[in-house]
């Protein structure tokens, strides 16, 4: 096996079994400052299950998710074919190591649609989702594995907003969008991952980037704003209530198009999401 | 923490009260969209029976069972939370175990068949190491999504729905 496709495969293994220092902690304060035994059991229980998931290497949930890639590139480095064959293969092995839930459908059109096409076994068949490429100026080449499961997927809303020349307009929608969200997800408490941009594409790629790059422990003031409103709503983890529907916002506002609309792509991370790693392939 | 063992007897269930947190032990079936509502049929046809399943007094975890683990998926799915009923009226079933708010009327449903809806979190990595056996049962053909018989041991969950009452009021 290549150094590169070692290098992804154990990326990806990290980013479906291990949570981040500032995920840890994020937690840690939530459970501190919570004053609902069901919500402090259900956050413990996390807690746990992330310990006992990186210790063992093993998922942190059985939807182990569909592997979504981040791609940075440093002004003096270079992709090309054979590099994302080798990413393409690296994503393979991880997924059979972790190993991944084996929910690729089989079949033509169809089949893929009404699932009439049955499950292919092999974990590592479930392809990742289009690469994202973004020059950077440190001069490294970078991929982030994000794996990304079903029950923020059916909850996400990428939808425009008139923002009527007020952020207080667009923060309001976007607290009503969530909650409701937050709710339905069961898999509380959330981070809410936001792209706001001048299309939908645009706008689900900002909000990928967030994911890949957002830190629980640094939140803007428009971050901030929007987790204390969701949690105004008094869901809690697991939807029984208490102080932590959400425990951060990742939100990445692009450049905007001279109109009064704006499009955002809005997903309720689940408790365990963002599940990434990063790795320098060069 | 109250610990409880399957088969359920109706006594077991008749004491448990929305909010508390039961620790399960013994074996559980596991089920989800694809095979919940082929039981249901065979149940309202009469024909389960000859599958030499029994059901009474278990527990039905929505969940698949992969390599990846076990973890629940939402309940108030449609072909899910539709299954509630039939399974605990015909086929016994005592624990529907899940995760999601549901419905008022499934709630009023489970009181008045003596059946409680529970709650578990999505620690697959925690239930891993606290699941002892895993079978397949039934429509091998579906997979992951197939009817599974596991043995659990300490399995923490909260009773989310019982008496009536439900957390989600």
């Amino acid at each position: 096996m290549s150094s590169i496709i070692e290098k992804v495969a154990d990326c990806l293994v990290r980013a479906g079994s291990t949570f981040r220092e500032d995920q840890k902690e994020a937690y840690r304060r939530a459970i501190a400052d919570e004053k609902m035994d069901s919500a402090c059991w259900v956050m413990r229980q996390v807690l746990d299950n992330a310990l006992v998931a990186e210790e063992r290497r093993s998922p942190l949930c059985d939807d182990t998710g569909i592997p979504h890639l981040f791609l940075e590139v440093g002004p003096n480095k270079c992709v090309t074919g054979a590099l994302l064959e080798e990413i393409k293969e690296g994503v393979r092995q991880g997924l059979r190591q972790l190993p991944g839930r084996p929910m690729a459908i089989k079949g033509d059109d169809y089949a893929r649609i009404d699932q009439s096409g049955c499950l292919n076994e092999d974990s590592g068949a479930l392809v990742p989702s289009p690469i994202l490429i973004k020059p950077i100026d440190e001069d490294v080449l970078r991929l982030t594995v994000l794996m990304l499961g079903g029950g923020p997927a059916i909850r996400g809303i990428t939808q425009r907003i008139f923002h009527k020349h007020s952020v207080d307009v667009v923060i309001d929608e976007i607290v009503n969008r969530a909650i409701p969200a937050v709710s339905q997800l069961g898999c509380s408490p959330c981070t809410l991952a936001i792209g706001i941009g001048r299309s939908q594409f645009e706008a689900t790629s900002l909000m990928m980037e967030a994911m890949a790059k957002g830190d629980f422990g640094v939140q803007s003031d428009f971050e901030k704003r929007i987790t204390e409103k969701v949690n105004e709503s008094n869901t809690g983890p697991l939807g029984l209530g208490g102080k932590h529907s959400v425990l951060a916002v990742f939100a990445k506002i692009g450049p905007q198009r001279a109109s009064g609309v704006r499009i955002v792509a809005l997903r309720p991370c689940c408790c365990f999401e963002p599940r990434r790693a990063n790795v320098e392939l060069e | 923490m109250n610990h409880i063992e399957t088969p359920f007897c109706e006594d077991t269930i008749a004491k448990l009260r929305v909010g508390d947190v039961v620790s399960i032990s013994g074996y559980i079936f596991c089920g989800r969209d694809a095979v919940l509502p082929r039981i249901c049929k065979e149940l309202e046809a009469g024909i389960w029976g000859k599958r030499c399943i029994d059901l009474q007094g278990g527990v039905i975890f929505h969940t698949a069972v992969s390599p990846a683990g076990v973890g629940p998926t939402s309940s108030n799915k449609l072909e899910i939370e539709g299954s509630f009923e039939t399974l605990s009226k015909l086929g016994g079933i005592k624990m529907h175990l899940g995760k999601g708010a549901i419905r008022s009327e499934t709630v009023k449903m489970l009181a008045d068949n003596n059946a409680v809806f529970a709650i578990i979190p999505p620690v697959t990595a925690l239930l891993e190491s606290q699941t002892l056996e895993r079978e397949c049962v039934a429509w091998s053909e579906l997979g992951m999504e197939a009817l599974y018989r596991i043995k659990v041991e300490n399995y923490q969950a909260i009773i989310a729905a019982a008496k009536g009452k439900s957390v989600y009021e």
